[in-house]
């Protein structure tokens, strides 16, 4: 199907904003020709969250919050409880320093102290993060002065991290913590070195512990890292240590999990300790595992031994994946974008291992501008996905599964043969073609050899099953009748406590404003 | 005389177990009808804001929150002009009848005039605007419930004739752990039906401004709650002459509370036939489902070291029933509110028991850990923090019976009542058996 006919012969020409090439939409972000603002009801938790999550992964410390104690329960509630739940983690505090309209108006600092040293004395942690918040942020206490002051007084170590809610784009808190760590990390020593030569770490991850019962895709690639004969040093912020943070740098190389957040941290570590960063798109599908494995082998001097595991990785799939490839060549996939570097890496899987056509929906203008590294090294690389923006994207809403995106997905559809084009994404959506959900918790690993035949079957099934239309009961659960504006990712308390959504925003940045705007 | 615990390195540290004052007036204003918010904050309190609604399970379509999403520059130079538009914007898009204009901790300590604004603003916007001081830092969730429920208040209007015979209003039910509270909301209003009594407003639950603004009307408010509430009900009476009833009972939680609550409501409305009717069947219901099903229990529970670690409304139904009805010896039992009215209840109870469990107001995840580390108990009843703390300090079982919960609902289950106590039985007598059951099966020892 040529490009030109996806959209002409749809008759939706009118609610397409954009079509083209990434780069191209790229380039429109860039010279502000193309609305980059991230609409309200896109939301997403502010700067203390993401950091929160971050420092969530990060064992024996305690996270201490500097403010009322609604940021600590909130943060607790979201995180730690799903670690206890998911990964059979013990019960984990989010300590507060509780504050009160008292402390709000003469200060709290004091406070702040006596809690330090309370902690200190009752959890006993490797470290404490003191966390701030809005409100001492705006009262301006003067946190470093207090952590400087106290560290000889406490067995833990200690680090302020200045995370209020409204220092910036949630991104950001992500992006101070992965920052901030590299500070407790040592610079290391040619005995350091030698003693971690075999090491890599995983980097870019968030929140805590590996999922025990399922086969989750950071699972895989330890796997895929100790079949090459190395070991992991450290999957950062992933349930790591103190002493495997302070460690970390010592390690061979650096491979990013998160294309983007792995490069945040990846780059830091590189700039201040010259360790190297094995950092490509996630490892979805043949190609880009084995330009992740390489480029983590040739730092462990173990080229060779990564060549002999592709083979046998592949072996071990070769007959049922090719067996499956051969039904998926030459079709289409439209893969939703909301999800920006997967949504991508799940392209180039797609292009180059399956042979199949990728068109990106509703990849948001936004993340031309937030994601501007990844997307820099992905041109770099050859890979230039067609993407396809819709009028829905950039309106109020929850665009992966409302009612807006959902009409134009529909129209812009239309009659397509559902045995020759599928559409990878959320499966609240309700396309008439084949759909294949790789958030579904089944579906992993998604990365790797075995990821790649799971994801090839998935398509495969979704193919054999598309004669079922989808369930009518599903449909009416996720588009009541006048549900207006509003998403479904609050179907349920679980759902909505993941993330804060629903909720329009005011005041967007504009290109050439300032981010704290 | 309650028996205390102490706790060392508490006083400026805490690790809280209930949210702060926003979500409390979340959880008011998610229980009003046709309404929308305007939160004047950083993007994270919107997550707050969420758990609020999430309490009262409200589905996706009515959920109408915006968030002013304030960065640095604003909270400089302030940002009332963001502000308005977004107050405008969202009346056109909302259509409420009635829109809260909340300030959080920010927007409360840089000093945003949100009242100014609101009322210069009302002659432009359809929704009635009402302005809210919210900031996190204002108390508790049980604190925000209650500046929620003052600003309800607002809304209620004088009622200058005779009180409507046979009304009462129900107050705060959502001030509950259960995981599915309107559970026992529905059952309060199916006995009061019975007694041929009608639920004038729920504040709030599903209700709309107009029925909170004939609440002045009811002859009688009932409390569902001992956390919070108490000031709510004192204005009922002082300004408009509503009330209280029951408040000093425990909650109909096992079989004697119930009747005792049962007993002193029909008492008050002149259907004590009824109430005994009720009591009658309900008692035949529990012990005859427990007779064909649960006659394990009685070897099973008798004589088990309990602890309780809930809020006071639980806490304090689930002692009597334990104690008495269960045979268990209720040893610890943990508060997360700190009412002075809640103790005086509890005390109340543990006196006519005749035991004195340790106890603690107010407490928070370090201190339920220590409390339970410290003591030789055999289960905890509690919710799915309990559960872990359970299994980090040896205490073999933990009932998974409150919010937040391991558990996953698909039917109401009221907590509250006959019915209730099966519900709740039915929970514990899972636990159990899951507790006891073999992790590690040595197969050799077979052949």
């Amino acid at each position: 199907m040529p490009k030109s006919e996806i959209v002409a012969a749809r008759g939706i020409a009118d609610s397409i904003v954009f079509h083209g090439p990434l780069s191209e939409l790229y380039r429109l972000a860039k010279e502000g020709k193309i609305p980059t603002s991230l609409q309200g009801s896109h939301t997403r938790p502010c700067k203390f969250w993401t950091a929160s999550k971050i420092l969530s992964g990060i064992r024996n410390s305690i996270l201490l919050t500097h403010g009322p104690s609604g940021c600590a329960f909130g943060v607790k509630q979201a995180y730690k409880l799903t670690n206890s739940r998911n990964s059979a983690a013990p019960y984990e505090p989010v300590v507060s320093t509780n504050l009160k309209q008292g402390e709000i108006i003469y200060g709290g600092e004091r406070e702040l102290r006596s809690a330090i040293l309370e902690v200190d004395a009752k959890y006993k942690p490797a470290i404490i993060f003191v966390a701030t918040s809005c409100a001492t942020g705006i009262i301006g206490d003067n946190v470093d002065a207090v952590a400087t002051k106290i560290a000889p007084e406490i067995n833990a170590r200690i680090m302020p991290i200045h995370c209020e809610g409204f220092a910036g784009e949630y991104r950001s808190g992500f992006d101070l913590v992965f920052r901030e760590i590299t500070k407790l990390m040592d610079v290391p020593t040619e005995a350091s070195k030698a003693e971690l030569a075999g090491y890599v770490n995983i980097v870019g991850a968030k929140m805590g512990p590996e999922r025990t019962e399922v086969d989750t895709d950071v699972k895989e690639l330890v796997r895929l890292i100790e079949g090459v004969g190395g070991k992991v040093h450290a999957v950062i912020a992933g349930n790591c240590s103190l002493e495997e943070l302070r460690r970390a740098p010592s390690a061979a190389v650096n491979c990013a999990l998160c294309l983007d957040l792995g490069y945040a941290i990846g780059s830091a570590m590189r700039d201040a300790f010259g360790t190297p960063l094995n950092s490509t798109i996630l490892p979805y599908g043949i190609a880009a595992t084995e330009r992740w494995i390489l480029g983590a082998a040739q730092y462990i001097g173990k080229t060779a031994e990564a060549k002999a595991l592709m083979q046998r990785e592949y072996e071990e799939i070769k007959d049922e994946y090719e067996q499956v490839l051969s039904h998926l060549v030459g079709k289409t996939a439209i893969i939703e974008g909301h999800d920006a570097i997967k949504s991508l890496s799940i392209a180039h899987m797609l292009e180059r291992d399956f042979n199949m056509r990728a068109i990106v929906y509703n990849f948001h203008p936004w993340s031309a501008e937030a994601r501007e590294t990844s997307i820099d090294y992905l041109l770099e690389t050859g890979l230039d996905p067609e993407i396809l923006i819709t009028k829905g994207t950039l309106a109020l809403g929850k665009y992966e599964s409302m009612q807006q995106t959902e009409a134009e997905l529909l129209e812009l559809l239309g009659n397509l043969n559902p045995m020759e084009t599928v559409y990878f994404g959320s499966s609240l959506s309700f396309p008439n073609i084949p759909l294949v959900d790789l958030n579904a918790i089944l579906n992993r690993p998604r990365f790797g050899y075995r990821g790649a035949l799971k994801v090839a079957k998935c398509i495969k099934t979704s193919l054999d099953y598309a004669f079922r239309p989808r369930s009518e009961m599903s449909k009416r659960i996720v588009f009541p009748k006048n549900s207006g504006l509003v998403s479904v990712q609050s179907l349920t308390g679980k759902l909505a406590q993941d993330v804060p959504d629903c909720t329009m925003y005011a005041g967007q940045r504009r290109k050439g404003t300032c981010l704290m705007s | 005389m309650l028996d205390e615990l102490v706790f060392q390195d508490c006083t400026h540290s805490h690790d809280p177990v209930v949210g702060c004052a926003l979500e409390g007036v979340s959880n008011i204003i998610a229980g009003v009808r046709d309404i929308s918010i305007v939160l004047h904050s950083p993007q994270g309190c919107a997550s707050t804001v969420a758990l609020g609604f999430d309490n009262h399970e409200c589905d996706f379509t009515q959920r109408k929150v915006a968030c002013t999403r304030l960065f640095e520059t604003d909270i400089i130079m302030g940002a009332s002009e963001k502000l308005r538009d977004l107050i405008l914007k969202a009346d056109a898009t909302y259509k409420t009848k009635v829109m809260f204009v909340v300030g959080t901790c920010s927007a409360d300590i840089i000093g945003e005039d949100i009242e100014g604004l609101c009322r210069s603003l009302q002659p432009r916007v359809g929704a009635r605007l009402i302005p809210m001081h919210s900031g996190g830092f204002r108390g508790d969730l049980y604190a925000g419930m209650d500046i929620g429920l003052r600003t309800l208040l607002s809304f209620v209007q004088p009622w200058d004739g005779p009180k409507l015979p046979r009304t009462v209003n129900l107050i705060a039910p959502q001030a509950s752990l259960n995981p599915t509270w309107w559970a026992d909301l529905k059952w309060t209003k199916g006995v009061l039906t019975a007694m041929g009594v009608e639920t004038h407003c729920v504040f709030p639950s599903d209700v709309s401004i107009e029925e909170i603004s004939l609440a002045s009307a009811a002859s009688a408010n009932i409390l569902l709650t001992h956390d919070m509430g108490y000031t709510f009900l004192r204005e009922m009476e002082d300004k408009h002459d509503v009330p209280t009833i029951l408040s000093d009972l425990p909650l109909p939680i096992g079989l004697k509370n119930t009747s005792n609550w049962l007993r002193a409501l029909g008492e008050y409305f002149d259907a004590s036939a009824v109430a005994e009717q009720l009591i009658e069947t309900g008692e035949a219901l529990v012990t005859s489902t427990l007779r064909r099903r649960g006659l394990m229990i009685i070897p099973r529970y008798r004589n088990a070291k309990v602890a309780v670690s809930a809020d006071a409304s639980m806490t304090i139904g689930l002692v009597r029933m334990l104690f008495e009805e269960l045979e268990m010896i209720p040893d610890l039992l943990l508060v997360r509110s700190n009412s002075k009215q809640a103790r005086s209840v509890l005390d109340a109870e543990l006196s006519r028991l005749g035991i004195s469990p340790r106890v603690a107001f107010g407490v928070d995840g370090y201190k339920v850990k220590q409390a339970l580390a410290s003591s030789d108990l055999d289960a905890v009843f509690g919710s799915a923090w309990e559960k872990y703390l359970a299994e980090e300090v040896g205490t073999k079982v933990a009932f998974d019976l409150l919010q937040p919960t391991n558990r996953t609902f698909y039917r109401d289950s009221a907590y509250f009542g006959y019915e209730g106590m099966i519900n709740m039985l039915e929970i514990v007598a899972n636990d159990w058996e899951a507790a006891f059951r073999s992790k590690e099966i040595r197969w050799e020892q077979y052949q």
